[in-house]
């Protein structure tokens, strides 16, 4: 029995693993290694925070790392962590020192993407991930004059931005280099749609738009594009993207744009174990290993480490892109490849103003789109989910009466009654 | 394992007692833009005959909603094994309906989180739930889940769709 484990960051996948280990039985040493003592927080959350929707204490849902560290009985240590030597199972400390373990769940998530552009660190310029990024905005909305901003970057935390920005009043321009926004989930036609609700609303749109540098001029921030067109500010939010936090990896381990882990989240070396948003899953539609950076993956990828730590073997057998964006009163809802290749539906409930876009492949779904149907979502995934695993089923009885009470078009309904792929 | 509540398909008629129950047990007033917990209707399936449903949360004793919600909404009730929820935190996110398989959570007209909870407050103090308690024909059951092995699955929606590969 491994008695003494190791645990990196320790976010949504890190305090999944803790649990999980106590939960299956694990009664050794666990260190948890964090860069922050308000941990484990949700990254999701921020924009929420600093709308006013959740206090700040509701950042951290699963409680503070003191109440965690006694119900789970871990020992935090706290920005110390600066390699992960997985040959030798240790931790090599900033100050030089090495701490020895059995075994070492590293699960250090991502951080804000920031392009090599010159004005980065003009005044009023931030990233949004972590809660002092939440923080330093929400002082900014709070004291100073703000009546404009910029949001480069038509992610799924920047549209969060422009929610913000547009209910406080402040005229906002959400840019991207994609020429439509969720460049990685929506196909054009529900892009389209959504960026003519937005324009409806009064939000301007800069699309196809490759960000150069920010200035500042008069007080004011310029977001240049190249070509030289320009916008003038008083905020800019970086929102380009994320990327995985694999600077404690060792060159040992494998690492693509993630750790990449099998199915019971194990690295290449022995008793290394990766979970979270840091880690390269399996992707089931496309079978190879991909960053899925959703919390309920971090979830599931981080109680499956922490049951085969404590010697229960279990597999997390992988998932694909999914995600749902709820924003401004609109839902997107994104499933599988959207560069996929395929026969293409789009069909329609003009009465509650849905659209649904699917793409079939010869084995059933390859993407799909919705606008304004989550209820139904739920069912869809599942059902696509199923498809991709290469079960013949078609829609069972609940999720017929699921689509039906939802008024999902019944032409879509039948196209997936007789899809036997 | 905890208790759920399960269809016998081959009794119910959709007559919809049981959603009308559950409404005035939880106080739905549909006209504020909440969804009904419990859902019935019937399908005609291909020799044009009909079957009726009575659908709600079928408390999947490992409920996708659960570690879905990003605000730790909801959780198991130890004592029933319901799967209950705390909205105060409830961001309106619908991160809990895309995991749902189900399509079982509901959403009041202020954006807030509500489900099926087994009614478990009742449960608790010996109990049936409302739509059980209100079934005409004696379709809904609530039982111990382990009690399922002895059920044949068609008579049994909760098996029917265990049965089935639904995440």
């Amino acid at each position: 029995m491994k008695q003494k484990t190791a645990v990196v960051g320790f976010g949504c996948a890190g305090y999944h693993g803790v649990k999980a280990m106590r939960e299956h039985g694990y009664n050794g040493e666990i260190d948890v290694y964090t860069d922050s003592l308000w941990a484990p927080a949700n990254p999701m959350l921020t924009t929420y925070y600093i709308y006013g929707k959740l206090p700040k204490e509701a950042t951290r849902p699963f409680g503070t790392l003191d109440e965690l560290a006694e119900k789970y009985e871990f020992h935090t240590v706290n920005g110390q962590a600066q390699k992960v030597l997985s040959e030798e199972k240790s931790i090599r400390m900033k100050d030089g020192r090495i701490e020895r373990y059995d075994q070492i769940l590293i699960a250090t998530g991502a951080r804000a993407f920031l392009p090599p552009v010159e004005g980065l660190d003009c005044k009023n310029v931030f990233p949004m991930r972590t809660m002092e990024d939440a923080g330093r905005v929400k002082k900014v909305l709070e004291e100073e004059e703000i009546h404009s901003a910029v949001v480069v970057g038509a992610s799924m935390v920047g549209i969060k931005l422009v929610e913000l920005f547009h209910a406080r009043g402040i005229k906002c321009t959400l840019a991207d280099m994609a020429p439509g926004i969720f460049p990685i989930a929506a196909v054009p036609c529900i892009a389209s749609e959504i960026e003519r609700r937005l324009k409806e609303k009064g939000v301007d749109l800069a699309f196809s738009r490759a960000l150069q540098r920010i200035e500042e001029a008069d007080g004011r921030r310029q977001v240049v594009f190249a070509g030289g067109e320009w916008i003038s500010c008083d905020l800019v939010m970086m929102c380009i993207g994320t990327r995985a936090n694999t600077q404690l990896a060792d060159e040992k381990l494998r690492v693509n744009r993630g750790i990449v882990v099998d199915g019971q989240m194990r690295t290449n070396m022995p008793d290394i174990y990766c979970a979270g948003d840091c880690s390269e899953g399996t992707n089931l539609q496309t079978k190879e290993t991909q960053i899925i950076g959703i919390w309920d993956n971090a979830a599931k990828q981080g109680r499956t480490a922490g049951a085969n730590m404590a010697g229960v073997r279990t597999v997390y057998q992988g998932n694909m892109l999914h995600n749902i964006t709820h924003f401004m009163g609109m839902d997107f809802i994104g499933y599988g490849d959207v560069r996929s290749e395929g026969r293409e539906y789009l069909y329609e409930n003009r009465e509650l103003g849905q659209k649904f876009f699917l793409r079939m492949g010869d084995a059933g779904p390859v993407c799909m789109n919705f606008l304004d149907s989550y209820k139904a979502s739920g069912a869809l995934k599942s059902y696509m989910l199923r498809k991709i695993n290469g079960n013949a089923q078609t829609l069972s009885p609940v999720e017929r009466v699921r689509m039906i009470r939802e008024g999902i078009p019944e032409d879509l309904t039948e196209l997936l009654m007789k899809d036997q792929g | 394992m905890g208790k759920i509540i399960d269809l016998d398909i081959q009794k119910c008629s959709a007559c919809g007692a049981c959603a009308v129950a559950c409404m005035d047990q939880n106080d739905l007033d549909l006209s504020e833009g909440v969804s009904p917990f419990r859902v019935v209707c019937d399908l005609e399936d291909e020799d044009g005959e009909f079957q009726y449903y009575s659908i709600a949360c079928f408390h999947c004793e490992d409920a996708p909603c659960i570690t879905a919600c990003p605000c730790n909404c909801l959780r198991k009730d130890k004592e029933t094994g319901f799967t209950v929820y705390d909205n105060t935190n409830c961001i309106g996110c619908h991160s809990c309906a895309m995991a749902c398989p189900f399509g079982a959570l509901s959403y009041r007209g202020d954006g807030k989180m509500v489900k099926c909870d087994g009614c478990a407050a009742r449960v608790k103090q010996g109990l049936e739930p409302a739509c059980v308690n209100n079934c005409p024909t004696g379709a809904l059951r609530c039982i111990e889940e382990r009690e399922l092995k002895d059920v044949k699955v068609k008579r049994s929606l909760k098996k029917m769709m265990a049965a089935l590969d639904t995440n």
